[in-house]
């Protein structure tokens, strides 16, 4: 992406933020609240439009997790999974989503309603539809919010069985060491403008001085 | 093709959630319903009168009640924002107009059937003859009432009380639907004549077909707006 700008009225949320990403790559976009994280994402998926810059896709399909989206609530879990891979012309057998399904502990779900689901298992029924839709580019945003322990784990066995596929992913969150921990690389955003952009270690020794309050007080940046 | 598999998929989503959840079709029919009482309260229909009386307040209960279904028509993409999810999926945004004209034909004709024989019934009407006829130029006009609707409740999807907004914007444009199917309706009563009915009928198809291919065209840019 190529200086990539975007107001809302007089209001800049991003100036200027160029970065490429490589396929398989896993980068964690870090950042104050209102930093333009969300927004970055959003224009990364299509759903917003920049105001100027331009993006240049290798591989088209974009995924896109937000913990507690993106589902039909009053559909079930089955019938969500179906409605999904059919847009996106995917003809994964009924197998393949049990199998898909079970790995994200939604075994037998497939006829409940996403309603009755918790929030930690709707995000995992997310994980569940982006492992089988294989997009070129995952984005992730907050997505440790709603998950227990096994549910951290099964996001970040996702991220790397993902990008071993070549698939690259950005996760913008506010649990930095986890993140660290997973990616190689950060971007790091303060009030809209790109003020890092380098491998982890880097921005581990850097992130005292790039960011205030990306931290609660007291704790430290180690992953 | 690929349209049509597509729009049957989303047609498929409406259904199951409109039978799982039932509530644009039970309000529709206890509103339509409910409008006819009033009618029958109001008016007295005397039988020199039905051709010149009927078809506008049967069209009166259509769009009233057709207005109940357009403010719900994309109420399940508005929740849980399932409309970005539908977005970020390759799919023919057209087929989500095509798809969405059709569910809302579907419930508008299904609570015509009910409305029509509820309404000779309670006004005592003599027309079982001219029946499909009537059921014709019924259909043509309600196609328009659909493709307009659907496409302003997603040009009005976005903003603040669209409650509001979507009649204010979608009457003056639903006029020349409207006038035309009720001019029709009535020649047909009047005379049962279809030669005299064929202006309007002309019209009435001219604004079906001219509404539908520009949905068509426009609507990928409706919904992305």
């Amino acid at each position: 992406m190529r200086q990539l700008s975007k107001a809302f009225g007089s209001q800049w949320a991003l100036r200027d933020v160029s970065f490429d990403l490589r396929a398989g790559e896993c980068v964690a976009l870090l950042g104050q609240n209102g930093a333009g994280k969300t927004t970055l994402l959003k224009l990364l998926s299509a759903l917003m439009r920049p105001t100027s810059g331009a993006i240049e896709l290798a591989r088209p399909a974009v995924g896109y997790l937000v913990p507690g989206a993106h589902l039909y609530e009053h559909l079930t879990v089955g019938e969500n999974l179906r409605l999904f891979l059919a847009l996106h012309n995917n003809k994964k057998t009924p197998a393949e989503v049990e199998k898909a399904l079970s790995r994200a502990s939604l075994t037998g779900a497939q006829d409940w309603l996403v309603s009755a689901l918790s929030a930690g298992m709707k995000c995992r029924l997310l994980i569940a539809k982006w492992l089988l839709v294989e997009p070129g580019l995952l984005l992730l945003d907050e997505p440790y919010g709603p998950l227990d322990g096994a549910g951290v784990d099964l996001l970040e066995s996702f991220v790397s069985e993902l990008t071993r596929a070549q698939t690259a992913v950005i996760i913008a969150t506010h649990q930095i060491p986890r993140a660290l921990a997973l990616c190689s690389r950060a971007l790091v955003l303060t009030r809209g403008r790109l003020v890092f952009d380098g491998p982890r270690d880097d921005a581990a020794a850097n992130l005292d001085r790039l960011g205030e309050s990306l931290l609660p007080r007291g704790e430290a940046w180690s992953y | 093709m690929e349209l049509l598999r597509q729009a049957c998929w989303l047609l498929w989503k409406d259904v199951r959630l409109e039978l799982r959840r039932r509530e644009s079709l039970m309000s529709m029919f206890f509103f339509g319903a409910l409008l006819l009482f009033l009618f029958q309260f109001s008016f007295e229909i005397r039988q020199d009168r039905v051709a010149e009386m009927t078809p506008g307040l049967l069209w009166l209960a259509f769009v009233f009640t057709g207005m109940l279904a357009l403010t719900q028509l994309f109420q399940p993409e508005r929740e849980n924002f399932c409309l970005e999810a539908l977005l970020l999926t390759p799919f023919d945004r057209a087929a989500l107009f095509v798809s969405k004209v059709i569910f809302n034909l579907i419930l508008m004709l299904l609570v015509e059937l009910v409305v029509f024989p509820l309404f000779a019934i309670l006004f005592n009407l003599q027309y079982w003859g001219l029946l499909p006829s009537l059921f014709a130029v019924t259909f043509l006009g309600t196609l328009g009432f659909c493709v307009l609707g659907t496409l302003f409740s997603a040009v009005t999807l976005k903003a603040r009380a669209r409650e509001l907004l979507l009649p204010l914007v979608l009457f003056p444009l639903l006029i020349p639907v409207v006038l035309a199917t009720i001019r029709c309706l009535e020649i047909i009563l009047r005379s049962g004549a279809w030669s005299e009915a064929y202006p309007w009928l002309r019209l009435l198809i001219a604004f079906d077909v001219i509404f539908m291919t520009a949905g068509y065209l426009i609507f990928e840019w409706v919904v992305e707006a």
